[in-house]
């Protein structure tokens, strides 16, 4: 699974994955060869400004779409957020995480408590969310310096599990098994906005789009830059990485720390969307494995798979709730699960740009040689000069 | 001093419990070196089948046997054509397996059953009077009758793993699948009968444990915790020790309990927290666990 996720970044080995046709030549005579497109080309700019202009068409959709609707939507986002982050610890680093309910949960009533209690903005309480359970996750991350894979596991499922019962020992502050209730008037939009105290929920829709894209792009920052390198180098091989100079220890801890976080910002906003928060209902073990569901269907180290992810996360229960006394969901995210570890281990979205990369291939652009104008062209470039 | 021996007996009760389960980890560890995550949810579902089976008038005793059968054909099915095909590609693919099973095994409980709580009935004699009195403590029949099944489970797989052929092979496959082969063992044969044996286990502890331990019904979570605590006690024994299962088990119970009864500020409610710290203790400090066997990495 994880050898073959990281088909999106196709700019990463591109040698590996032109070189692919010429091992079955037979194959490749059949099928045309498929449409090269430059990074950075009118071309790739074209596909580029489509799939924005498709992107801005479903968000005016959700804007006008009724209640319901478009709190669906809303939900959509956070779980995409939330699952962004799961995607940073499991899908780059492979450290599989089945406890991310807890940390989501712990960003909710970071945001909940600090409204109820202390009557702080909704808005202000955002990044305390994302600080706190950035913390939270460097102290769960911890033990993934020296354990590994199943046992990781363990202790993301433990955490996951024990969460509830923390909070509701500590019942003067989060309400305990009684719940954790925000009022109306807390969670209204702020005056600049232009939105009155009943239009919350077209409010959380905007903010929790602008959050969504701001998370998805810190994320593909992050994955691109050589951190992100050093992420996926400590998955793929964590020996070799470390012997490459990458500081596998800071490495698993960071990233589980930034996915924790990532994860709190969803809860953050999950607050404010649902308004009352009871952690036996709200987080528990099957959120958790909600979430890793959705990232297994999107797809995991993808960038847009979160978006998939989420979009499965709310509506697979929704459309199935009928069926099976309201239990199928979770026996269709469970044969999902499996089928896709079989069928598409990179998931939807690895499948889908596998799919493409039949027709169309984005490559990287043919480095062009800089010649300075007075240079004359015979002579050999000099070292240290690009070319 | 009564009420220490009451705090006693209810940790001995509660740990043999997470030592059967844990017992099953081991049992899936030892050969196939990997946990099975479903565990907890194989058993749910034989519990299952038992109560059903109870519903229709069957014996309660008849239905354990029948719903350890199907924890065993239900684990050699899951290893043989879930767990086995991609062992081989990496840790993570059989994580996710193990996952899927655990989520679809619980939705299907609630889909066939539905999601209520329910009744079981009691295997055990735990009659209001079905006690030994010990210096003022009460020591229930149905904690004795645990503790022996614990005993049994224990005694038998010792002489499974020691006396009989199919224990060698185990034992071999565990060592070394490779060398085993080529010695004419049949891998894949003793990985399936060691996950069915496990399922079984996992079966007969739900049947007797389900009754005993708060809140004695049946609902579809009941083994979420239990899965955990058992996980606790494996990993303090290292996962592949009969032994250090057994001693992680009561011991975890006995903490527990004692914890609960004399450290009244945890208020009785922190006992996942509790297993959650011992899990990241020991892993943090003793990976391979206080009884395991020192594993060897080849890089």
């Amino acid at each position: 699974m994880t050898a073959t996720s990281s088909l999106e970044d196709d700019s990463i080995k591109p040698s590996m994955e032109t070189s692919a046709p010429s091992r079955w030549p037979s194959r490749a005579k059949r099928r045309k060869d498929p449409i090269i497109v430059e990074r950075g080309s009118k071309a790739h700019l074209g596909m580029i400004t489509i799939g924005l202009i498709m992107a801005v068409g479903v968000i005016t959709m959700g804007a006008g779409a009724g209640q319901f609707q478009q709190s669906q939507l809303t939900q959509v986002m956070i779980f995409a957020i939330a699952i962004v982050g799961l995607n940073i610890a499991t899908g780059y680093t492979g450290l599989v995480s089945v406890g991310h309910s807890a940390f989501f949960g712990l960003g909710a009533y970071t945001t909940g408590i600090l409204i109820v209690n202390y009557g702080w903005f909704p808005l202000q309480t955002i990044p305390v969310a994302l600080v706190v359970c950035f913390i939270a996750g460097l102290i769960v991350g911890l033990p993934s310096i020296r354990i590994r894979g199943l046992y990781l596991a363990i202790v993301t499922l433990a955490f996951g599990v024990a969460f509830p019962e923390i909070i509701n020992r500590f019942q003067s502050l989060t309400g305990g098994a009684f719940g954790l209730t925000i009022r109306m008037r807390q969670l209204a939009p702020p005056g600049w906005t232009g939105y009155g105290v009943n239009e919350e929920g077209k409010w959380l829709y905007w903010l929790s789009l602008v959050v969504l894209i701001v998370v998805m792009v810190v994320a593909h920052n992050l994955v691109r830059n050589r951190w992100g390198l050093a992420l996926m180098a400590t998955r793929d091989h964590e020996i070799a990485a470390s012997s490459c100079g990458v500081n596998v220890a800071v490495v698993k801890t960071v990233a589980f720390g930034v996915s924790g976080a990532l994860a709190g910002v969803g809860g953050s906003l999950f607050a404010m969307y649902l308004g009352s928060l009871v952690a036996n209902d709200s987080f528990t073990l099957l959120l958790a494995i909600s979430l890793l569901t959705g990232l297994v269907i999107g797809g995991e180290g993808t960038r847009f798979g979160p978006i998939l992810g989420g979009l499965a996360v709310v509506y697979v229960p929704y459309y199935t709730s009928s069926w099976g006394q309201g239990e199928s969901a979770a026996v269709i995210f469970g044969a999902l699960l499996i089928i896709l570890v079989f069928v598409a281990p990179e998931g939807i979205t690895g499948a889908a740009f596998r799919l493409i990369h039949r027709w169309v291939r984005v490559v990287p652009r043919t480095p062009q040689p800089f010649v300075r104008p007075d240079q004359p062209s015979h002579l050999p470039l000099k070292k240290g000069t690009v070319a | 001093m009564s009420i220490f021996l009451t705090y006693l007996i209810t940790g001995i009760t509660s740990g043999a419990i997470y030592a059967l389960m844990a017992l099953a980890l081991v049992v899936v560890f030892r050969s196939s070196s990997t946990i099975n995550f479903a565990q907890g949810e194989f058993a749910l579902f034989c519990c299952y089948i038992a109560w059903w089976l109870t519903t229709k008038g069957w014996p309660i005793a008849a239905a354990l046997v029948v719903a350890m059968a199907v924890g065993f054909i239900m684990g050699v099915l899951a290893e043989r054509f879930l767990v086995r095909p991609v062992r081989r590609r990496n840790e993570v693919a059989t994580l996710i397996v193990g996952i899927g099973l655990f989520t679809a095994l619980n939705g299907a409980d609630g889909w066939i059953w539905g999601p209520a709580d329910k009744t079981f009935p009691q295997l055990l004699p735990d009659g209001a009077r079905d006690y030994v009195n010990i210096a003022g403590a009460r020591l229930h029949y149905d904690s004795i009758g645990i503790l022996l099944s614990l005993i049994v489970v224990v005694g038998v797989l010792m002489l499974l793993f020691q006396k009989t052929p199919l224990g060698l092979q185990m034992r071999a496959v565990a060592t070394n699948p490779e060398s085993s082969a080529l010695s004419g063992v049949k891998v894949g044969r003793v990985l399936s009968a060691s996950w069915g044996i496990s399922a079984a286990i996992g079966a007969f502890a739900g049947v007797l444990l389900i009754p005993v331990l708060p809140p004695n019904q049946l609902d579809l979570s009941s083994f979420f915790n239990i899965l955990i605590m058992a996980s606790a006690a494996a990993l303090f024994g290292g996962l592949d020790s009969v032994k250090g299962a057994v001693v992680g088990g009561l011991g975890l119970g006995v903490a527990e309990s004692m914890l609960n009864g004399y450290v009244t500020f945890l208020g009785g409610s922190l006992q996942l927290t509790i297993a959650l710290m011992l899990i990241v203790i020991v892993l943090v400090f003793k990976p391979t666990g206080v009884f395991g066997a020192r594993r060897i990495e080849r890089v």
